[in-house]
């Protein structure tokens, strides 16, 4: 997850936007989103909180629809995705950064919940024939 | 090579087991895997999905799942007969399809040694009338013997 957010700095870097880079680097809470996965519930106000989190980002420039905004910049996307993870404590992971292309993507992600333990844990909770027992 | 040079036993059921009742003679059957080990994938879909419907077909069997976690040894479903007969099967690399199918082989077997049975039959009860011997259906003079019986 660091190096992800790292690696959008660097490209912001090149892209030559001095100001916006000072604005990140004085917010360390939202450089370094939270490591492990563990399990994660979509809150109910998910659509609201993040319906406010991409007019904040975007700005006047959000469109009609604010879940087809697309998220090709990097910066605001980083931005969104940052605010996102330092609200929600749950962050998209690396390898699908790619298939978060508009907000209607992220909302998708931030709605399926996120299952943390065993399965086999949970099925010993559950109701068994009395014939068979786990450890 | 003849039959002499392995064990061989008489074909019998445990205890005339099926003459009246019918006891199932698999007393347990105990899935030892690993919750991470890559060949213990078909053990673990069998405990997530077939396993209760096995439970729930054979209730006289107790199916104990025992997962150890970290590296260990291969998974392997012991059973533990009546007689006292502890069998391992490896599962390694099996489905969970294959597992049930072998549970279920499992649960159908005597404890019994798989080993050369000498005849395919068996009974306790040969003869009804009484076995034929050479003097059968001879008249019974010819087996008396007695001071009466002279030669004249």
């Amino acid at each position: 997850m660091c190096s992800g957010a790292s690696r959008e700095e660097e490209r912001e870097v090149e892209a030559g936007q001095a100001v916006p880079e000072k604005e990140e680097s004085s917010k360390p809470s939202l450089i370094h989103p939270p490591p492990r996965r563990r399990s994660y519930v979509p809150p109910e106000d998910l659509q609201s909180r993040l319906e406010c989190h991409v007019r904040e980002v975007f700005g006047p420039s959000v469109p009609e629809d604010w879940q087809q905004a697309p998220l090709q910049e990097n910066r605001l996307k980083y931005r969104l995705l940052a605010r996102l993870v330092a609200e929600l404590g749950h962050a998209v992971p690396n390898s699908q950064l790619h298939c978060m292309r508009r907000a209607g993507d992220v909302l998708g992600f931030y709605r399926t919940p996120v299952k943390d333990g065993t399965e086999i844990g949970e099925l010993a909770a559950t109701e068994l024939p009395p014939n068979l027992k786990i450890v | 090579m003849t039959g002499r040079g392995s064990p061989s036993r008489f074909l019998t059921a445990v205890l005339h087991n099926g003459v009246g009742r019918y006891v199932r003679q698999l007393q347990r059957l105990q899935l030892l895997f690993s919750p991470t080990a890559a060949d213990a994938r078909g053990a673990r879909q069998f405990v997530e999905e077939a396993a209760q419907d096995f439970a729930r077909q054979h209730p006289d069997v107790v199916l104990y799942v025992s997962p150890h976690s970290g590296p260990g040894p291969a998974p392997v479903l012991r059973a533990e007969y009546l007689n006292g007969t502890v069998r391992d099967e490896l599962i390694a690399s099996k489905t969970s399809e294959e597992i049930m199918q072998l549970a279920t082989k499992l649960a159908n077997q005597s404890g019994l040694d798989i080993i050369r049975i000498r005849k395919p039959f068996h009974t306790d009860n040969p003869s009804v009338q009484g076995q034929w011997h050479p003097l059968t259906n001879k008249p019974s003079i010819l087996t008396v013997q007695g001071p009466r019986l002279q030669p004249q």
